[in-house]
């Protein structure tokens, strides 16, 4: 159903990374692909009836323009959501022009995150003893220095919140698509690095990421220069430990439109101001990562240099690594399996993936730990030693890795590697050799002196792949992308007969901002989904299509999947079984069950009813 | 971080409130100097470049306020410092004696790896005051008294006429970087994949 031609993945009965042979299951996300025709088509069955029942329970909502039911185990999610959401309005702004209405999303989760100790909006009494501290307006206008007051309200925070054009700007030309095309767009490495925190562009900036040491010293800034920033990463530093000192932890800061969200790893200090109204669950997940791709490089041993010596200045064994943390921090606005916890995997015939899994199979019987072919950020084929099992979010760290580190692609590389979820203590090794442009194959050994064997390894797998065609098959996948929702046949079920008749047919274009919307994309006004296997740790998507077209577009549907999930798996009230979400750009259905996640979007005009066909 | 090796060094002011702290460091890193006193809350923080012998260097200096009530900020904000000056006002006797507290303080609550070499720098500020005819806390006095302490550097400064500020920075740097120099080689495990049954984290937080 998914595909009618006889393409790559039409396969119904393929079984393609089967050949792990690990306890943990890894079978093909193929076969799992073909459970998304009988999902989608199924939704009805369970949703209908609820959905209307609840929907006529909410207030016809005017003001927040949001429409939103959840059909969940509680119902007493439902029973709060509209003064919940009125709640929200009122704990987040300060002056009630400021929310951004346009969308029509209001966020239930995000007023309710446990252990935030501050989510104050008068302007942030986060101060040690109310230093709103006027003496340091004296140094502001200090050329090549940077003056920030300890008392992050007055001075501190406030004078971020701009306008925040610069960094929309930026996001527009960016490549936000969820597909592999994106790094070609991608510069990688940092941009704008002679901002400081005086800087009226660095204010203006939407999403900052911070790493600095327990002392205070910064070591990574997303813009700017670090040790411009000194100041600055002082005042963090002062906030966190402050509370600590107190026994207690910081972990969100709301000021105005922006939240600033804490993570504490040791003596590691991870810091995210944001304005993109993102969840701050999500921005804390994201901040994991962070210190995730922190770790990968340098494992967590590095906290025993922060015991011996607390002045200790990572920076320089972070050397040259600017790169892999920016191409993370963009990942989280185009990479679903940054909040999926899942990867995704080339769509490619039965045969071939086998003929890759086959080899690799081999080597990993060598006394390799893990081989893993991938092209760009998919994998082809994954085998495992017995007993090891690599965590999605470690391979989403290690492609990271290896793809924003221009030197892998030159030659062969041996490199120290740690993978956090693995064992965050000790490095193993990784063989790293691109095969072309895309496909890449990383061998990982606990073997420091393995270099030699794992090439002779390496120059039989290429001549296998080569042999079974195996890189051109990739190559062709990656032109022909994935799934598309237009290809997915308009299913009549016995529920709907009549209503797929509507489908596909032109529909006078919307008022709405866009001015580009008419009933397109697949089935019942199925724009896009994404389908998670809980089981495989995989995830499929269907590739962009019209109307989801521009990056903006992209990225705005990225972050509503985004939104959609942080409120499916809130940790108080969920987790949820079904939630249908409905706004001025798309209607959202999630369907989550113990085996697989099921995101979609659909045209908002389409009926209820028939998008759940 | 940087392509280029450059280092970072913390700097602690510490002192009696009025002593000038702010002043001096405004006078470094701003060149300014107001008559105006506005009390510090808790902390400021500046950073400054400089180069010494060929090398960049960026002191983030910790401006802390003099007050008591304000002590007890002292762990969080000493941790990890590379250098810590102490400044009293040659005008105010107490200031003065009051010099061994906030050393044997600062001490007691940064806990560095060795507290006998640990870097301070003493200045001795407002030496223009009066002509310095109402000095009451004479060169020689502070003088012996570094001396007792480990031989610490001794500056005497005028924020307010910038006499001494520029040297007793230079002199901060280079000693924070002296108790900064020591270097190790990283060298984490590596998984030893036969004896430990790794298996990877099932907490999948959702």
């Amino acid at each position: 159903m998914l595909q009618d031609d006889d393409d790559a993945n039409s396969s119904s009965e393929t079984d393609s990374i089967d050949q792990n042979p690990n306890p943990n299951p890894t079978t093909s996300i193929d076969q799992s692909l073909d459970a998304i025709e009988g999902q989608l088509t199924s939704i009805s069955l369970h949703s209908i009836p609820p959905i209307p029942q609840i929907i006529s329970a909410l207030p016809s909502d005017s003001h927040s323009q949001l429409q939103q039911a959840t059909v969940a185990q509680n119902l007493e999610y439902i029973d709060t959501l509209p003064s919940d959401s009125h709640s929200q309005v009122e704990q987040v702004v300060e002056s009630p022009g400021e929310v951004d209405m346009e969308r029509g999303v209001v966020d239930n989760s995000v007023s309710r995150g446990q252990g935030v100790l501050w989510r104050n909006n008068s302007d942030v009494d986060v101060d040690v003893e109310g230093q709103g501290s006027p003496s340091s307006s004296g140094y502001a206008g200090g050329k090549g220095t940077s003056s920030s007051s300890s008392g992050i309200s007055g001075s501190g925070i406030e004078e971020i919140s701009g306008d925040d054009e610069v960094d929309r700007v930026e996001v527009v030309n960016r490549s936000a698509s969820f597909g592999a095309s994106v790094d070609s767009e991608w510069l990688p490495g940092k941009r704008h690095v002679n901002e400081d925190d005086a800087s009226v562009s660095w204010r203006k900036r939407k999403k900052h990421f911070f790493i600095l040491s327990h002392s205070g010293k910064p070591i990574y800034s997303r813009y700017g220069d670090e040790h411009r920033l000194a100041g600055f990463s002082a005042t963090l530093q002062a906030i966190i430990s402050f509370v600590e000192n107190g026994g207690d932890r910081v972990k969100l800061v709301r000021a105005g439109k922006h939240q600033v969200v804490f993570l504490v790893k040791g003596p590691i200090y991870l810091v995210c101001i944001s304005c993109t109204e993102e969840p701050h669950e999500s921005l804390s997940e994201q901040l994991e990562l962070l210190y995730g791709q922190m770790i990968l490089i340098l494992t967590k041993s590095i906290n025993r240099c922060f015991e011996k010596n607390a002045k200790f200045d990572m920076t320089p064994l972070l050397g040259g690594t600017d790169a892999v943390f920016s191409s993370l921090i963009h990942s989280f606005s185009w990479n679903p399996a940054t909040f999926l916890h899942a990867y995704s995997c080339l769509p490619l015939a039965y045969a071939t993936r086998q003929a890759a899994g086959a080899i690799l199979q081999d080597v990993a019987e060598s006394g390799v730990l893990f081989a893993i072919l991938m092209c760009k950020h998919k994998v082809i084929s994954l085998v495992g030693a017995q007993k090891a099992s690599l965590h999605p979010d470690d391979m989403l760290l290690l492609a990271n890795f290896v793809m924003s580190s221009e030197s892998f692609r030159t030659s062969e590389s041996f490199s120290p590697i740690c993978l956090p979820r693995y064992n965050p203590m000790a490095f193993l090794y990784t063989y790293v050799y691109y095969l072309d442009a895309d496909t890449y194959l990383m061998l990982l050994t606990a073997n420091p002196d393995a270099f030699h064997r794992l090439k002779d390894w390496r120059i039989r797998i290429e001549m296998v792949l080569l042999k079974s065609n195996v890189l051109n098959e990739a190559q062709r996948s990656m032109v022909d992308g994935g799934m598309h929702v237009e290809d997915l046949p308009v299913n009549p079920s016995p529920l709907s007969g009549s209503l797929s008749s509507h489908l596909g047919q032109p529909r006078p274009p919307l008022d709405s901002t866009d001015g580009c919307k008419t009933l397109l994309g697949g089935p019942a006004g199925l724009w896009h989904f994404i389908y998670r296997s809980i089981y495989l740790d995989q995830y499929v998507s269907s590739e962009f299509s019209s109307p989801v077209n521009t990056p903006k577009q992209q990225k705005r549907l990225f972050r509503a999947y985004q939104k959609l999930y942080t409120s499916m798996h809130d940790r108080e009230l969920g987790p949820h079984k079904t939630q249908f979400r409905r706004d001025n750009n798309y209607v959202l259905l999630c369907w989550v069950t113990q085996d697989f996640e099921l995101y979609a979007a659909f045209d908002p005009l389409a009926d209820k009813v028939c998008f759940l066909l | 971080m940087p392509s280029r090796r450059r280092t970072l060094l913390k700097v602690i002011i510490l002192g009696d409130s009025g002593v000038g702290k702010t002043s001096l460091m405004n006078q470094y890193v701003n060149k300014k100097f107001s008559t105006q006193y506005k009390a510090t809350i808790g902390a400021d923080f500046l950073t400054k470049e400089i180069q010494f012998e060929d090398r960049l260097f960026t002191l983030q200096i910790w401006d802390t306020a003099g007050q008591e009530r304000f002590q007890s900020l002292g762990v969080a904000f000493y941790r990890g410092a590379d250098c810590c000056v102490l400044v009293y006002d040659v005008n105010v006797m107490k200031s003065f004696d009051n010099l061994n507290n906030w050393r044997e303080e600062f001490l007691i609550q940064a806990s560095p790896s060795d507290p006998e070499n640990f870097p301070f720098v003493v200045l001795g500020n407002k030496t223009d005051v009066d002509g310095g005819n109402s000095r009451v806390v004479s060169e020689k006095k502070a003088r012996a008294w570094c001396a007792l302490k480990g031989n610490i550097p001794y500056f005497e400064t005028s924020a307010k006429e910038g006499i001494n500020v520029e040297e007793a920075f230079q002199c901060i740097a280079k000693n924070a970087l002296k108790s900064g120099e020591e270097e190790e080689i990283y060298m984490p495990d590596t998984i030893d994949v036969g004896s430990s049954s790794q298996q990877r984290s099932t907490g999948c937080e959702c």
